[in-house]
């Protein structure tokens, strides 16, 4: 099993490098024939670890899902379709939370960002847009460099995973009872109500400085609308 | 010179007796169908699994079909405020109006101009439908129901029960301008395009007045469940609209704005933007993009209701049938809720044939100079109503909102800028005489 967990990472990898748009040698069929392996291998491993759970097939389907759509977040050459499919995996890796029951969770990500970062983002897309692509949607800047480091963290969690004591695998995850916001509230405002209120002073400060970044001289204003 | 067999056809379309007849027809033809087949689903409506599914497949005909009666209720209503009739001609009163509409689209050419991004071009309207939709899975239509039948099972006329219920609400609502920006973006044509991008804009900023409208309205309630929120307003009897008319209004406008209507529809705009988003759509695909605009507000209107006119509550300031879960009381509370639903989307309407459209400084002037601090001045109000406890008595809420209303007056008094009117931070324009 170990061995087919690393050769599923590394046609992964390999894929995925091949697969990036690297300006030079469009090599991208190749990688995504190399990922079709990895993805296959994937399949295969999943029915075989949940074939006696018919409840996990919503889990197995969202991960691919998930799986798929970030990677045609780096390798697709329009940017609002990369936009688009980080949507998708919002969506999908927002199911996996309602899976586990982290039901606020699950709205916020919906929230923040497929409602609101994600809709900034193709709003730019859209306004940036040319006629052909720009260089740098063309080809990745590092892609060697990305794909390893992507690599090794993926081996890192694929050991720390397999290597868990059966036990601690076996665990399902506990039942919570009672009110999901509750749960999720009662601690933030009592416990972590600290940390919660420096996020807030952080993300002001940040707001101000991104207003007093953006704001042009008002001898400047009259070229743009806002 | 009338044809006629033209002549013929028309006054048979037109007679009461026809459409009246049909629908005679088919009412009974259903009720005789549920009548007879009432063993075979007896015990699906009693099962807490079943029934959420079969609200679900009823309620989304029911809103499916009415978005048709809304068009035509529309027109009525555009006819009225216009002084004249609106559509007559088709069946009785017009009434069949809406089908003949359904068949155009039906039967129109469906043109995809050869330069668009073809796979979004054909997503938007699917997206957008889909969507505006899929909020209806929290609306708790008509309370619990326990079926003379079964005695000991208590069931939910409502979809899905979410912790999260107005979260739901909000992530769906702002998952809603896709639709919009895609159909803007793949249509490769700079009216559309300029639709897309404004929908965006305008999208992101009424979802800050609607959050704020909202969090007066859960300091308030204390929990996200819709059915909760209504139990609540049900059984005290006073409705949240008494409490906190202001942040009602927040989000009655913004409402407006996240379904694109008049006077916030400038996505659409055709003035100036010819159709905006859905320029190069035609046939079916525009009548989806027109579909959802009305799903869009019937769930709106829903929400509303449900948040502040007390959902089912038939009558205010009485907790009437608040905790009853009869089957006589399950049809009383769904017409309620129907009926309110029906009013707020009549408000919809009336709005869209009273105000003219926003410029778009205006529309952005609106949320974020009036709305929005409105909104932090509401909440933060709420919140010290809240700490005090006083959050649920009528007196200090309303006293609140009166404050609120008089320091947004001296503001507006005090600023001394124009409401509407030219944008004041462009130059002046200098006309030569000719």
């Amino acid at each position: 099993m170990p061995i087919l967990l690393i050769l599923m990472l590394v046609l992964g990898a390999v894929g995925l490098f091949l697969a990036l748009p690297g300006g030079r040698a469009d090599l991208s069929r190749l990688g995504l024939l190399v990922l079709a392996i990895g993805a296959a291998l994937l399949v295969a491993g999943l029915t075989q670890q949940l074939a006696g759970e018919p409840g996990q097939a919503l889990f197995a389907g969202c991960s691919l899902v998930a799986l798929l759509a970030a990677l045609r977040v780096v390798t697709h050459r329009k940017p609002v379709y990369s936009a688009l499919y980080f949507v998708l995996l919002v969506v999908a890796v927002s199911i996996l939370l309602v899976r586990m029951q982290a039901e606020f969770v699950f709205g916020a990500l919906l929230i923040v960002y497929a409602g609101a970062i994600l809709v900034t983002y193709l709003f730019v897309i859209m306004l940036a847009q040319q006629a052909r692509p720009a260089p740098y949607d063309t080809r990745s800047r590092e892609p060697l460099w990305g794909c390893l480091a992507g690599f090794v963290l993926l081996t890192q969690v694929a050991a720390y995973v397999y290597r868990r004591p059966a036990s601690e695998q076996a665990a399902v995850l506990p039942r919570v009872g009672g009110d999901a916001i509750l749960n999720v509230a009662t601690p933030l405002l009592t416990h972590y109500v600290v940390g919660l209120e420096i996020v807030g002073v952080l993300l002001l400060a940040a707001l101000v400085g991104a207003i007093a970044i953006a704001r042009r001289p008002a001898a400047t204003a009259d070229e743009g609308e806002d | 010179m009338q044809d006629p067999v033209v002549f013929r056809v028309e006054r048979i379309l037109r007679s009461p007796w026809l459409i009246f007849g049909a629908g005679a027809v088919l009412a009974g033809a259903l009720a005789l169908a549920l009548w007879l087949l009432f063993p075979l689903y007896k015990g699906l409506l009693a099962d807490p699994f079943w029934f959420p599914i079969l609200v679900m497949a009823i309620m989304l005909n029911l809103i499916l079909s009415s978005t048709a009666i809304c068009i035509l209720a529309e027109r009525k209503i555009a006819g009225f405020t216009q002084d004249r009739f609106g559509p007559n001609r088709v069946g009785f009163w017009g009434l069949l109006q809406p089908l003949a509409d359904g068949l155009k689209f039906l039967l129109k050419e469906d043109i995809i101009p050869t330069q668009v991004d073809k796979p979004l071009f054909l997503l938007a309207p699917a997206m957008a439908l889909i969507i505006s939709l899929s909020g209806f899975a929290v609306i708790p239509w008509a309370g619990e129901v326990r079926w003379p039948w079964a005695p000991d099972t208590l069931v939910s006329t409502q979809v899905a029960s979410l912790d999260i219920g107005v979260l739901y609400v909000l992530a769906v609502a702002s998952l809603g301008v896709y639709g919009v920006v895609l159909a803007g973006y793949a249509s490769n044509n700079k009216y559309a395009f300029y639709g897309g991008v404004r929908a965006a804009a305008q999208m992101i900023s009424y979802e800050l007045p609607l959050g704020l409208g909202l969090l007066c309205l859960l300091l308030t309630s204390g929990s996200l469940r819709l059915e909760e929120v209504v139990r609540q307003q049900a059984q005290s009897g006073m409705w949240y609209v008494f409490l906190h008319p202001l942040p009602f209004l927040l989000i009655l406008v913004s409402s407006f704005a996240e379904a694109n209507r008049v006077p916030f529809d400038l996505a659409e705009a055709e003035q100036e933007l010819v159709g905006g988003f859905h320029t190069e759509y035609s046939s079916m695909k525009f009548a989806l993009f027109f579909l959802a605009e009305y799903a869009h507000m019937i769930t709106g209107s829903a929400v509303l209701v449900a948040l502040f006119c007390g959902g089912w509550a038939p009558l205010p300031f009485s907790s009437w049938l608040a905790d009853s879960t009869a089957w006589w009381a399950l049809l009383i509370k769904l017409g309620a809720y129907l009926a309110k639903v029906a009013v707020c989307i009549g408000l919809f309407m009336l709005v869209r044939w009273t105000i003219p459209r926003f410029r778009f400084d205006q529309l952005m002037r609106i949320a974020w100079l009036s709305l929005v601090p409105v909104g932090i001045a509401l909440v933060a109000g709420t919140a010290t109503l809240t700490v005090l406890g006083l959050q649920r008595t009528w007196w200090a809420c309303l006293g609140l909102n009166l404050v609120a209303l008089l320091g947004m007056l001296w503001t507006a008094a005090r600023s001394g800028r124009t409401v509407t009117g030219r944008q004041d931070d462009l130059p002046d324009i200098h006309v030569e005489p000719a």
